[in-house]
């Protein structure tokens, strides 16, 4: 008699607990989808309020299904328990992955939640009618109650505080999922003679867990998954370098470049960019022949310089040899650079712009300086007065030197920092812009010591770039000009801090 | 679609990356063993120094002037009188010139050991002014103002403080500070600011760098009596946050604290920097990856053949013809004697007691000179540090609360790209009142001592920095800089150091300051000279 009771007890404590950990798992992958949709979406306020909306009623649409299962209610509660540490388990993971991908997030979101709520909300329903043979009523409904609600409380607390900061969402994703099924298989085991199918259930929890622990461990792998996920095309070449990522991809229209995830070109209008990069300066010189190019390890701007017949050589500094070997060796590349940096008037130099000059002498007549957008400290170092006067001092007093200055639509400070600065500098500047598709509205601006001769002499069959263009190009439109610009230091950053916060008020 | 892409990115690094439980799971397996040294100032010919049995000199030269000590003061010595002869010698104890601003290197940089700024200088020191502009420090002036070398400027972002887990940018508390403390703060800083523009009744700076051109009005002077502590006290500064920060700055200049640190010497660190430039702003520095060793290298530009290092100066006398003195050259591992018109010591006081023979009656109370022990270690990462959130790495980089001044970042000044290898250069004052014992406990302690004391402090705003450790090493600075006791700036002895004796030794050390920077070591020797000079003692 005493032994039934401990019985009787321990198998009402153990379904007690599992309801516990239901309601703590449930609540955190509620949780767990609104951070992310808020983290994914914006709008904080919306997304948890519809999320949370959307679970409780699926819970609904799961205690109303309960009715409909009628016999072997322990081994349903124990498969359902499994089912929700799956979805729940790798739902962040799902969504993280899912998101850059479908046009229908938002409907994948939701299914994840109406399906846990679901899921979730067949458990409650299915327990009191598993347990209300064995308690009496009252106590019944209260004692689930109360674990249900304490689970509640247990997860909202614990969620911020030590889950997300310690765990990260995937993982704490993960991890709850994993808790479930432990669960489940705890109660499968113990209850093992009174259902049917145990060691079906056995092994779909062993299954069950590995996954979840596999998902746990390559967590971080799924971010890179997803990352290589992120660029809209087929990714046919992706590499660390010392320096930076360098990603390749190719669609039917275009190849396209990326350098830490930012585009930095695709071959559809590469031209427009690289024409306009070179020629309203380069056009405008009396049998140049030597220039200079910082940056640029792609070789397109030298495929545009080596279009003057004129020129006798072509010094490229780039700090990254992997980059320029690749332009140097890949067919499908060199095609587009025009084999331009295996040409033997081009030399490459596989070294730090600002350490090289510093110690440079001699003098060039054009110098073309296509650096990355000054998006942190180092590249900012780029963009100086220092920087710029050590360009001065190797510039001939008949050259001209022109400089990538990013948006001036998107950057409109930024760019008139960078003519402010090289006017500090020493340099006579004319600013000018063009469109680029794939990069929008673009900026240049040319320094020069002693004026330009306005007298263009283009190479033939350019695409974009001609007397006209050029004009055109040198107009700016209210909307891109400022009253007065600071200039850019070693010792102040101004441009650094400005262009942040211009790109990221214009993504927000 | 960018800021999606970015917002996805930066979210799952979040997810994945700040896992402090799976990090420590991780951190299980024990970061690698690296190579740790203690490094120092040469102890050996020190030792002798002390323990003082030297054998007769055997050889003897002559000189018009000698310089003994080749830290600032020597050099700025050396530079200023060869302007006016060719006939001197300057004599170094160490491998090389320097002395507390000695720096080191290795293959990513090179590194302080010692001093590693210099603020924007006020006008009080033509000498030195004229100094930068030979260095090219200063390359000319715009609007009556010293246009600055950009390279010489600390870049942007110069400084951070770790505060309430946040890096916040520069180091006046405010990140996560009460209103109420913030406030005094502020009226602390009001209050420093109103010293700066003070003159005395005699018409002079309230606080002036060098020291020796401050006011005496006794309003002034009376600072000199009291704490900084009492200072703070009498003035209803309560504040933790003041009072720690106040204390940082005690130990940045003096390696003191706020109760061994004169008010005046506390207010001096607020009020006497009056430098200005055309180009930046007036609260910049001027510093370089060896630290203030670069400024050693260009002092000493045109003086390498009148420079002798490795050689230790045992005594030193007055005779009716001059001055005599005698060194251990450790290269030839011989005594030596040199007879001079004049000589300079430009050695701290406690080395003089030693050096200068006891009938010359020089009767000054050395034991009013007192020197906080220093430790600093450069520590060489092949990694970039796991960051907490806030202001990105600076070039000084303060811990709120340590005792510490937190450390400096050797490659910041480098213009080329930063990669993740850097040395850091981390600075520990030596607090408490008897400076003995803290000096023989510190000259006891291992470099295992060390790198636990660096690592537990770094520990807070960087984790897991043991892992990205590739070299440790540390040097003791038993004698690091004069204290500025209360009485000491004002009283008696440090008045009577800078008295020649006869007419024909002289004294050059920041120490004679009070106050052991850069400007005051300079002034020091160029004046030792000029006095020479006044005095005619050589043949020009
Ligand atoms: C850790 C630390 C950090 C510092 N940071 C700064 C800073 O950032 N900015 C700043 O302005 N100041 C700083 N200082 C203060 C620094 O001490 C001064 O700026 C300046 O370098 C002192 O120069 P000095 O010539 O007066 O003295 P020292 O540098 O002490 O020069 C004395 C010289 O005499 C030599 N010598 C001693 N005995 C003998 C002997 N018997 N025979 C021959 N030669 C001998 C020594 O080797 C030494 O080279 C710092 C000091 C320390 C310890």
């Amino acid at each position: 008699m005493h032994k039934q009771e401990n019985k009787v007890g321990s198998f009402q404590w153990l379904l007690l607990i599992s309801v516990f950990v239901v309601a703590t798992c449930g609540l955190i992958y509620e949780l767990v989808a609104g951070t992310l949709a808020s983290y994914l979406l914006g709008d904080s306020v919306t997304q948890f309020s519809t999320i949370i909306g959307t679970y409780l009623f699926a819970m609904g649409i799961g205690s109303y299904l309960s009715r409909f299962l009628k016999s072997n209610l322990l081994g349903w509660f124990i498969s359902i328990e499994l089912m929700v540490g799956m979805v729940g388990g790798f739902s962040a993971g799902i969504l993280f992955i899912l998101f850059e991908q479908v046009i229908y997030f938002r409907v994948i979101l939701y299914t994840l939640v109406v399906l846990t709520g679901t899921l979730v909300g067949l458990e409650l329903p299915l327990l009191m009618r598993i347990l209300k043979d064995r308690i009496e009523f009252s106590d019944l409904v209260s004692r689930i109650f109360t674990f249900d609600y304490i689970g509640a409380l247990f997860a909202s607390l614990l969620f911020p505080l030590l889950f997300i900061p310690y765990l990260g969402l995937l993982r704490t994703s993960f991890f709850f999922g994993f808790l479930n099924v432990v669960v489940a298989w705890i109660v499968a085991y113990r209850f093992r003679n009174e259902i049917r199918r145990y060691s079906q259930l056995k092994w779909s929890a062993i299954v069950c867990l590995l996954l979840l622990a596999a998902g746990f461990i390559l967590s971080e792998k799924l971010t890179a998954i997803a990352e290589s996920l992120t660029y809209p095309d087929k990714v046919v070449y992706a590499r660390s370098s010392p320096y930076q990522r360098i990603v390749l991809t190719r669609s039917a229209m275009d190849w396209r470049l990326f350098l830490n995830g930012n585009l930095q070109f695709s071959s559809a209008d590469e031209y427009r960019y690289h024409e306009a990069l070179v020629h309203p300066g380069l056009a405008q010189m009396k049998e140049p022949k030597h220039v200079l190019v910082l940056g640029g390890g792609d070789g397109m701007a030298v495929r545009e310089i080596l279009k003057y017949t004129s020129i006798e050589t072509i010094t490229l500094v780039d700090l990254d040899k992997v980059m320029t070997d690749l332009f140097q060796s890949n067919t499908a590349l060199m095609k587009l650079n025009e084999h331009a940096l295996r040409s033997p008037k081009v030399r490459v130099i596989n070294t730090d712009a600002f350490v090289w000059i510093r110690e440079h002498q001699k003098t060039f007549d054009f110098i073309v300086v296509d650096f990355p957008d000054p998006s942190n400290y180092s590249l900012g170092k780029l963009y100086t007065m220092s920087f710029y006067r050590e360009l001065y001092r190797i510039l001939a007093p008949q050259g001209c030197m022109v400089i990538q200055s990013t948006s001036p639509y998107v950057a409109k400070k930024s760019f008139w920092i960078i003519d402010s600065t090289l006017r500090q500098a020493g340099f006579l500047t004319t600013p000018y812009h063009c469109y680029v598709p794939s990069f929008g509205e673009w900026g240049f601006v040319l320094g020069y010591k002693e004026g330009l001769s306005q007298q263009f002499n283009f190479p033939k069959d350019l695409r974009f770039v001609n007397g006209e263009t050029v004009t055109q190009m040198e107009s700016f439109p209210p909307d891109m000009r400022v009253a007065e610009s600071p200039y850019n230091t070693l010792n102040n950053q101004v441009l650094v801090n400005t262009f942040e916060k211009e790109w990221a008020d214009y993504t927000r | 679609m960018i800021s999606r892409r970015k917002f996805v990115k930066h979210s799952m690094q979040a997810a994945a990356g700040s896992s402090l439980l799976l990090s420590a799971l991780q951190s299980c397996k024990q970061p690698a063993a690296y190579p740790a040294t203690l490094v120092g100032p040469n102890a050996r010919l020190g030792h002798m120094l002390r323990s003082g049995k030297f054998e007769e000199p055997s050889e003897g030269s002559n000189a018009d002037v000698l310089i003994i000590g080749g830290g600032i003061a020597g050099l700025s010595a050396a530079r200023y009188l060869k302007k006016y002869t060719d006939n001197f010698i300057l004599l170094e104890l160490g491998d090389e010139t320097g002395g507390n601003a000695i720096a080191g290197s290795n293959a990513i940089t090179a590194y302080p050991w010692g001093a590693h700024y210099l603020p924007l200088p006020g006008n009080n020191d033509p000498e030195l002014i004229a100094f930068l502009r030979e260095a090219n420090v200063i390359t000319g002036y715009a609007n009556s103002l010293p246009v600055y070398n950009e390279y010489h400027l600390c870049f942007d972002p110069k400084e951070r403080l770790y505060i309430n887990n946040f890096w916040q940018e520069g180091i006046t508390p405010r990140e996560g500070v009460p209103e109420k403390d913030r406030h005094e703060i502020e009226r602390f800083l009001a209050l420093m600011h109103d010293y700066k523009d003070q003159r005395g009744s005699d018409g002079r700076e309230a606080f002036a760098i060098p020291v020796a051109l401050s006011s005496q009005d006794k309003k002034y002077i009376a600072l000199d009596a009291i704490s900084m502590e009492q200072f703070l006290a009498q003035n209803g500064f309560t504040s933790p946050y003041l009072r720690w920060y106040v204390n940082y700055c005690c130990a940045d200049d003096f390696g003191s604290s706020l109760t061994d640190t004169s008010a005046w010497a506390g207010i001096h660190y607020f009020a006497s920097r009056k430098g200005k430039a055309a180009n930046a702003s007036s609260d910049t520095v001027l510093t370089w990856p060896e630290g203030n060793y670069w400024l050693v290298k260009q002092l000493r530009k045109d003086l390498e053949k009148y420079i002798k290092t490795n050689t230790l100066v045992y005594a030193v006398d007055a005779t009716n013809s001059g001055v005599t003195v005698l060194y251990f050259d450790a290269a030839a591992n011989k005594t030596k004697k040199i007879t001079a018109q004049a000589a300079v010591l430009a050695t701290p006081q406690y080395v003089n007691q030693r050096l200068l023979n006891p009938n010359l009656k020089r009767t000054l109370d050395y034991s009013a000179f007192q020197y906080a022990p220093w430790m600093v270690a450069n520590i060489t990462l092949d990694a970039s540090l796991d960051e907490r959130k806030g202001e990105k790495l600076c070039w000084d980089n303060v811990i709120y609360g340590s005792d510490s001044l937190g450390y400096v970042n050797a490659t910041h000044q480098q213009i080329g790209f930063h990669n993740s290898h850097t040395v850091i250069t981390y600075y520990k004052p030596l607090p408490g009142r008897d400076v003995k014992k803290l000096r023989e406990q510190a000259y006891r302690s291992t470099i295992e001592d060390w790198k636990n004391i660096a690592l537990q402090d770094l520990r807070k705003p960087h984790r897991q920095i043991e892992n990205h450790i590739k070299q440790f090493d540390a040097w003791v600075w038993g004698h690091g800089m004069i204290k500025p006791v209360p009485g000491f700036i004002t009283g008696e002895t440090r008045a009577q150091t800078s008295m020649a004796i006869q007419d024909k030794i002289y004294f050059a050390h920041s120490d004679m300051s009070g106050i052991s920077i850069f400007e005051e070591a300079f002034y020091q020797g160029h004046i030792a000279i000029r006095k020479i000079l006044e005095r005619n003692l050589l043949k020009v």
